[in-house]
């Protein structure tokens, strides 16, 4: 159990998140390993089945970033995934799918190298201490 | 074979305790709102005195879904890309309290899963495990018209053996060598005394009066399958649809299902589950093009499949078999039994 | 309720002969006790057999989408906001409707009653208004309806259709009642304890789709359960697919679901799947001020946004 390392995919938008995983890599900011990237053009791109693609398929925590508010690149996507983000992490938790801690949002300009490494430390420290995740994985159709 | 008696309180529990000793035992099981037919825990679970299960015991032989193939894609596994039969229990089992209709029902599917050239071997293997105990019904449902189907309360059809509530215990006519090896495990009958013989006939004229007649299926058989299928009537039968499938999720004589293919990794497995005519998607083929893509050619399909082509094909009546679970359970009201009336008379065009 | 059948087979008579609509979607009585079957009557004489009653629960919204020609349509409250996010959505235009408004008198749940006669079968149920006199074989009962009505009924807040070409009665009282209540409940539940919950609540669930097909705001050409590239879950009943479908549905319906009840009347196994979409009904109201199609031209809460929007996610 204490060399268990959570898998996290973490949903970073082309043009700011991943530009600051970009930053912080050149920079030689330092944070853990636990973080597979998927590159989207946009936040906006989010649709609610990714997240839950990614539970279903042994995720142990998602994390999706984008840029500020009022600084998308498409303008106004991530203007409409702030309410999906909002609906969507609010009725996770309720139906008891993600225990709280397991389900991380940012916005994290292409210059806030610093910023994605420290988001980066509080999501794997955050998961990490909601332990394995095992109630919402698929590894094998349970039927007759 | 001979007829038994039993009392009930030696029924419950001695007797099925007996055959759950030997078998494994599916029987009516109330569960919140409805009864359905589980595999019995312990003997108090089973409720005889239930009218009929929501959702059809169809189950136990077709199960809503199941793993047919289990395969590896391991590159290293000699075996990989080998499919695999799933390891299943065919052990011996008793289906106790079925309804006389349902236990017909089965006798339905039969025809469509073991046929000369081809048999299903997941039902056919489930079936030949199957002791059918069935309980015979005294007061059926309003929805009921089973002995329109060529069905009845007490009938015998797909059964081993045929308990009948007297009150006090039940008698219990056995109809085959199963059925007289299956009741062997269990004590406590008796010879059935004259009074309670005498009662027999008169139990079962009443229950088969309760229930209300309806349209005769040899009426459709003699229509011209072509007349049937361009009549008018379609258009306003159709029209309250809403395709929702629960019509043939909960027929004992719906047998359609889909085969899909789960992949996890390097591993993958090939499942059965129920599929629906109603559904779209059922008849969409691969091209995109898609027969029946208009509700009214679905809901047609349902009603002359059932009504018509089964008894076309199979010279035995329609596959139906009276047990009014789609009329209980369509959200909008569609009604079988009007359909069918109006599907045997070329001139009605009556709403009820 | 009597008076309501009248009024709508008048109606119903009138436009058909004015030809002023080519179809009036209504009820007529069903076969079997507390059902009525949705019905479209083409010739006045057709419309004679509509009826309005506390067992007209089903959404006939549900038909609407992409129907051709003019179309009278019975709608009450709830009904009538589906309406309402129908034509939000371009799935028929306003010219062709032409709706009966009926402030609803509150539908009644025949699951309940019949819970109340220990098995014994229903023959005939006879709905006076505010009593329903039920029968069978060898009793007879009457309920307050009051006691019975459908849990969506019990606790709405709009009865009153809020479009209409003609109101067929007076405008029925508007109740002030806390909506959520049970929501709140589970929403203090720990993590462990709502998952038990939900799963215990779906469990039954076949995968027959009813409650999808009987839902006006379900009506994508191909349905995401049906989407194979990729297949975003199994159809088998596997638990984390039931649970994943019936997350799915709950979000599609976000902010567009008005609450009508019909999936819970259509499911053959009686799941309560309401407590999926009334959460999201919640959150809607209370960050974003949106009740599901009662102004007619604001956008539905997932198709727009507002600069101040709040972000309670981040983090």
């Amino acid at each position: 159990m204490s060399d268990w390392e959570p898998k996290i995919i973490a949903f970073l938008c082309n043009w700011c998140s991943y530009g600051a995983a970009d930053l912080a890599g050149v920079s030689r900011f330092q944070y853990p390993a636990n973080i597979r990237i998927i590159r989207l053009p946009c936040s906006g791109r989010i649709n609610p089945k990714f997240i839950l693609a990614a539970l279903r398929h042994g995720a142990d925590g998602v994390w999706v970033s984008g840029c500020h508010p009022g600084d998308c690149h498409y303008i106004e996507g991530n203007m409409y995934a702030r309410r999906k983000f909002a609906l969507l992490k609010s009725q996770l938790e309720y139906t008891g799918i993600l225990e709280p801690g397991r389900l991380h949002f940012s916005w994290i300009s292409s210059a806030e190298g610093t910023k994605f490494a420290e988001m980066a430390r509080h999501v794997v420290e955050s998961v990490k201490a909601a332990g394995p995740a095992r109630h919402f994985i698929k590894k094998q159709a349970e039927v007759a | 074979m001979s007829d038994i008696y039993i009392e009930k309180g030696n029924f419950i529990p001695g007797v099925i305790e007996r055959l759950m000793g030997r078998y494994r035992v599916h029987g009516p099981v109330k569960n919140g709102r409805f009864h359905e037919f589980s595999l019995l825990k312990n003997a108090a679970e089973a409720d005889l005195g239930f009218q009929n299960t929501r959702l059809s015991p169809k189950e136990i032989f077709h199960p809503q879904a199941e793993r047919m193939f289990e395969f590896s894609l391991a590159k290293d596994d000699p075996q990989a890309g080998i499919l695999k039969e799933a390891d299943k229990d065919f052990s011996p089992r008793v289906v106790l309290g079925i309804r006389p209709c349902d236990a017909k029902a089965f006798q339905l599917d039969d025809a469509n899963f073991i046929t000369e050239t081809i048999k299903d071997p997941w039902w056919a293997r489930r079936r030949e495990a199957a002791t059918m105990i069935g309980l015979a019904c005294d007061s059926p449902c309003p929805t009921c018209f089973c002995t329109s189907m060529g069905s009845g309360p007490y009938d015998t059809a797909g059964l081993d053996v045929l308990l009948v509530d007297t009150g006090d215990g039940y008698v219990a006519e056995v109809l085959s060598e199963r059925g007289e090896n299956t009741l062997l495990v269990t004590s406590g009958w008796s010879s059935v005394s004259s009074s309670v013989r005498a009662s027999l006939a008169d139990k079962k004229k009443a229950a088969e009066r309760s229930i209300a007649g309806t349209f005769d299926p040899a009426a459709i058989a003699k229509r011209e399958m072509l007349e049937l299928y361009n009549s008018p009537i379609w258009e306003e039968v159709q029209f309250a649809c809403i395709n929702c499938g629960t019509c043939t999720f909960v027929c004992p004589t719906c047998w359609c299902f889909d085969i899909q293919e789960e992949v996890y990794e390097d591993k993958g497995e090939r499942l059965r589950m129920w599929d629906s005519c109603m559904f779209p998607l059922f008849t969409l083929h691969g091209s995109g093009h898609n027969p029946r893509n208009q509700k009214t050619q679905r809901v047609r399909q349902r009603f002359m499949h059932k009504l018509k082509y089964y008894q076309d094909k199979y010279n035995s009546g329609p596959a139906c078999v009276g047990c009014g679970r789609c009329v209980q359970a369509c959200p909008v009201n569609i009604d079988i039994r009007q359909v069918g009336r109006q599907m045997a008379s070329p001139d009605c065009a009556c709403p009820a | 309720m009597q008076v309501y059948s009248e009024k709508i087979r008048e109606a119903a008579k009138r436009l058909l002969s004015e030809k002023r609509v080519d179809a009036v979607i209504g009820f007529r009585r069903g076969t079997v006790p507390f059902m009525n079957e949705p019905f479209l009557a083409k010739t006045p004489e057709q419309a004679d057999q509509f009826v309005w009653d506390g067992n007209c629960g089903i959404n006939l919204a549900n038909y609407l989408p992409k129907m051709t020609g003019n179309i009278a349509i019975a709608a009450k409250g709830c009904d009538s906001r589906s309406i309402v996010i129908h034509l939000l959505e371009n799935q028929i235009k306003r010219e062709q409707l032409y709706v009966l408004g009926i402030p609803c008198q509150a539908m009644t749940d025949k699951a309940k009653i019949q819970e109340k006669l220990n098995g014994r079968q229903i023959l005939q149920a006879e709905d006076m208004g505010g009593t329903v006199r039920v029968s069978g074989r060898d009793f007879e009962q009457t309920f307050e309806r009051a006691d019975f009505l459908q849990q969506n009924c019990a606790i709405c807040t709009h009865r009153n259709p809020v479009i209409y070409d003609e109101l067929l009665g007076e405008p029925v009282k508007e109740q002030e009642i806390d909506r959520y209540e049970d929501i709140r409940k589970i929403e203090s539940m720990l993590s462990e304890e709502k998952r038990l919950y939900f799963d215990d609540l779906i469990k039954p669930c076949i995968r027959c789709y009813a409650c999808r097909n009987a839902c006006p705001a379900c009506y994508c050409p191909t349905c995401f359960v049906d989407e194979s590239k990729p297949q975003w879950m199994g159809k088998t009943t596997d638990p984390t697919d039931t649970r994943t479908f019936h997350f799915l549905r709950a979000f599609h319906v976000a902010g567009r679901c008005t609450d009508c009840g019909s999936c819970e009347r259509s499911c053959p196994v009686g799941i309560k799947m309401r407590m999926f979409t009334k959460k999201l009904e919640k959150e809607v109201k209370e960050l974003y001020g949106y009740e599901a199609g009662v102004i007619q031209d604001q956008r539905p809460p997932l198709d727009t946004y507002r600069p101040d929007d709040p972000e309670p996610f981040l983090g």
